[in-house]
């Protein structure tokens, strides 16, 4: 998002908000502000309004069903299972079988989801390794989810999960994976609920992200978007210090770590691009 | 495909990864399928209820799965003569023959593949083929 996007005023979002719980029940409060604000500008931009004021004229005005626009712009940025599947595929493919390459059977491939959400994200790497990975039982295989948010992780625990979350997934995966509660939640199975390891981290706390110890994968999508450069530095550090020498970590497609921190080496593969922590140079 | 129905399995993995890729290896061919998460849950389970056969992995914490299959071997008929499947990575000479002299029918090396657990599965079940 450009920073010379329009700002919104307080009046304009309680306004906003306002009409929103009108239209459809949803409740926005100032505590939700900076959620809502994000994607009220991303949708300003995507109808090139000139201002707020113009973008709330044209969403009252009813055309081009705005109003829905907007709150699938609220709810698509929730996460869902097999996101970015692409990078799924690239794991099983191609990083375990370099990880693998210089570990024996029975020993231990640590993946890391950080922010983790609500778990669609270690959970879907947990499905997929046992869709995909002929290995699965052959490694000890540790899956932990991390986020900054005690609430998303208690959830994340109790895996339960909407019709939005599975959409990706076909009938005969869910029903291979989870229970249905009712006709709108389906539960993951408790084997899989064991099989991720969820703890809170703050992904620019060096000494938290030290104690969930070094990875082989880390997928940290759409999170470093969000920081400012400092935090950016620190947060690359870290995940750097978090990775296995040789270790890779996917971000989100839109990112580059590039951009962020010259720490790391860039792997090309036919689904994906990675990035990776070099090997250590032998003397 | 093989008769197994109602055929129940007992896998005995610490792993939940691994019990649930077995369990659906399984449970695909129409195997009843339950679980244990170590050897001392393994017998529990085995104590209570009729199986046909045990699946155990070879490292696993509180009783290992060769300590397990001594001490099922020990007990007393029917339970003692469940044919039981030993799973591990470890793939020398002498682990092999270690799992037989404390009384294992079959040894497989992982990786296993879906298919050959639920052939190796239906066959020391007894179902035809």
């Amino acid at each position: 998002m450009a920073d010379a996007a329009p700002q919104i005023t307080e009046d304009e979002f309680r306004r906003l908000a306002d009409f929103l719980y009108r239209r459809t029940g949803m409740v926005f409060t100032e505590a939700k502000r900076y959620y809502v604000e994000r994607r009220i500008l991303d949708r300003i931009v995507a109808t090139s309004s000139q201002s707020f004021a113009a973008y709330f004229a044209y969403l009252r005005s009813g055309l081009r069903d705005e109003v829905e626009h907007l709150i699938n712009a609220f709810t698509v940025n929730e996460t869902y299972f097999y996101r970015e599947d692409h990078q799924l595929a690239c794991l099983s493919a191609d990083l375990l079988k370099e990880r693998v390459a210089t570990k024996k059977p029975g020993d231990a491939i640590r993946i890391w989801s950080i922010p983790c959400s609500t778990g669609e994200e270690p959970y879907s790497i947990a499905i997929w390794l046992l869709e995909n990975w002929k290995d699965v039982d052959a490694y000890d295989i540790e899956i932990v989810g991390s986020d900054i948010d005690t609430r998303v992780l208690d959830a994340a625990m109790e895996g339960v999960f909407g019709k939005r979350a599975l959409m990706r997934l076909s009938s005969e995966l869910i029903g291979r994976y989870f229970h249905e509660l009712d006709d709108e939640r389906w539960q993951i199975l408790d084997d899989l609920r064991q099989s991720v390891r969820f703890s809170r981290v703050n992904l620019i706390e060096t000494k938290e992200t030290r104690a969930q110890g070094r990875f082989d994968v880390i997928f940290c999508r759409n999170v470093l978007i969000y920081f400012d450069d400092e935090s950016r530095r620190i947060a690359a550090e870290n995940l750097y210090d978090s990775l296995l020498p040789g270790g890779f970590i996917c971000l989100g497609h839109t990112e580059s770590m590039s951009r962020i921190s010259p720490l790391f080496e860039v792997c090309r593969y036919s689904g994906a691009i990675v990035y990776r922590r070099p090997q250590e140079l032998r003397a | 495909m093989s008769d197994v129905s109602r055929k129940r399995i007992l896998v005995i993995d610490d792993a939940a990864l691994v019990r649930t890729y077995y369990r659906a290896a399984l449970e695909a061919r129409g195997f009843v399928v339950e679980e244990a998460l170590n050897g001392l849950e393994g017998l529990e389970k085995l104590l209570l209820e009729p199986f046909d056969l045990a699946i155990v992995d070879v490292n696993m914490p509180r009783m290992d799965g060769m300590t397990f299959l001594q001490t099922l071997r020990a007990k007393e008929l029917p339970v003692s003569g469940i044919p039981v499947l030993v799973t591990s990575t470890e793939a020398k000479a002498q682990d092999l023959a270690a799992a037989r002299r404390a009384g294992a029918n079959y040894y497989l090396v992982k990786p296993i593949s879906q298919e050959m657990l639920a052939e190796y599965a239906a066959m020391f079940c007894g179902a035809p083929r």
